[in-house]
């Protein structure tokens, strides 16, 4: 009877354990899953002049639209930026393409402005990239 | 009991399975991926390559080296020295160039020509010194432009006319991209996608096997898609009028010049996207296609089996042909449209 007892109590100390660590397990699948699988939510667009990054805005943590002007030797451009996406707004080069390619919000495409060399870009994040790989154009 | 032992630990072997696999994609796409952008051939140029980052330097030097042969500006390259000297020996590269073009010049029926250079240039696309010629300015020229008259002889040496000029502007990029996907297949890279100032040409496809998305511009040129594509191992080249164009007295001139008039190409077509092995084909045909129009296009197409293309049409319709009906989703402002897919007869 005690022995029949005393087996039982070791029969619910295990099973009470084997609760414990599928709980833990369940965590930390459920952990796992959040840390590799999580969108990191931000979307970064880099500056660059001649190859060299000079800026970096977070796009997704603007609130208020705002301009930024970029000015070197080869000339000026303004820069838009609301949440979310980044354009040129206006430019002194000859040919303007870079206010023609209007916003950008994916890494498929810069946006470019050879005269000046400069180019806008979002960066891609393997994680949460949906968007195109490249823009024929 | 030792069901429930066995339970959890085959949970954890799952787990354990999970998390090293995920942490192995990211290993892949992050840590084995490397980028580089190059200034050259009058546009920006964006390498991605999966693999050794050698590569990339490698690559760069052979852009910049096919770019001091192919200029038409550059005192020292052997386009320069074919149109001052009129006739040069060249380099493997720019007579492999020059011999392949003339090829696709032909298959157009003369629609791309490789010494329409002076028409071009008289419009201003060249220097940005935009301007509307004349009429019999442009039929003096006119009279000059004419592929068959480009001679190759087994040297490496290439003459043209006393009163022409070459150009190989058209299939420059196409051809570059061709170089750098034997490159980077020779350097043992099997995922690679560059884009040639939207020139778009893909080495295998993405690390995670997939094939990689490439969006076809919208025609607007506002930077919006009209369309994606899926591709393994291909170029994609568009050509459209909204590329490079300029507007005087109301009127809205572009730079794909119709190689019989002299003006610039009312074809029919906003933009034409052709997608095929060899980029410096699909570069040679997309701007001539589009010149074309299409019916003509269209047979082209048809009398083909190496490319397959997008039509973007004055009216709204898109047409695919059947290669990549299955490959292409119209996107934004085409969403609603359904393509009209055209098959070999």
């Amino acid at each position: 009877m005690r022995g029949l007892y005393r087996r039982c109590c070791i029969m619910i100390k295990t099973k009470t354990w084997i609760a414990v660590f599928a709980g833990l397990l369940v965590i930390c699948m459920g952990l796992s899953l959040w840390i590799f699988l999580k969108p990191t939510g931000k979307t970064i667009a880099n500056v660059y002049m001649d190859g060299e990054c000079i800026r970096s805005v977070d796009l997704s943590a603007v609130t208020e639209p705002y301009t930024f002007t970029v000015t070197s030797h080869r000339g000026t451009n303004v820069v838009k930026v609301e949440k979310g996406r980044i354009r040129v707004i206006e430019a002194d080069c000859p040919d303007k393409v870079c206010v023609r390619s209007g916003w950008i919000s994916d890494s498929a495409a810069p946006v470019c402005c050879l005269p000046h060399k400069l180019v806008i870009r979002i960066e891609k994040n393997a994680m949460i990239e949906e968007g195109p790989d490249a823009v024929s154009e | 009991m030792k069901k429930i032992k066995n339970l959890l630990l085959f949970s954890y072997a799952i787990l354990f399975i999970f998390t090293s696999g995920c942490a192995g994609v990211k290993g892949i796409s992050d840590a084995q991926k490397h980028s580089a952008t190059v200034f050259a051939m009058d546009t920006v140029m964006d390498l991605t390559v999966y693999g050794d980052e050698k590569v990339l330097s490698e690559a760069e030097n052979l852009i910049k080296d096919l770019e001091g042969k192919f200029s038409v500006t550059l005192e020292t390259s052997d386009i320069y020295a074919l149109n001052s000297s009129k006739s040069a020996v060249v380099s493997e590269e720019t007579y492999s160039l020059m011999k392949r073009g003339l090829e696709i010049c032909n298959r157009t029926g003369g629609v791309l020509d490789l010494t329409v250079y002076p028409v071009v240039r008289a419009w201003g696309f060249t220097t940005q010194d935009y301007r509307v010629p004349e009429e019999t300015e442009l039929k003096e020229l006119l009279a000059k432009v004419d592929h068959t008259k480009i001679l190759l002889s087994d040297d490496r040496r290439i003459s043209i006319p006393s009163d022409a000029m070459t150009d190989l502007g058209s299939v420059a990029k196409g051809f570059t991209g061709d170089r750098l996907m034997e490159l980077f297949a020779k350097k043992g890279i099997s995922s690679a996608l560059v884009n040639l100032g939207g020139n778009v040409q893909a080495l295998g496809a993405k690390p995670d096997g997939g094939a990689w998305k490439v969006a076809i511009a919208s025609p607007k040129g506002d930077g919006s898609y009209a369309g994606v594509v899926s591709v393994k191992d291909k170029a994609v080249i568009t050509s459209g009028a909204y590329e490079r164009y300029f507007e005087e007295n109301g009127r809205i001139y572009h730079h794909i010049i119709d190689t019989s008039t002299g003006y610039p190409a009312d074809s029919g077509f906003l933009s034409v996207t052709v997608i095929g092995k060899e980029g410096t084909l699909c570069d040679g045909l997309s701007t001539s296609l589009f010149a074309m129009g299409p019916e003509k296009a269209f047979e082209l197409w048809n009398n083909s089996d190496d490319f397959d293309a997008v039509f973007i049409a004055e009216d709204g319709r898109i047409y695919v042909t059947e290669g990549v009906k299955d490959d292409f989703s119209p996107l934004g402002e085409y969403a609603g449209v359904v393509p009209e897919v055209l098959y070999h007869d």
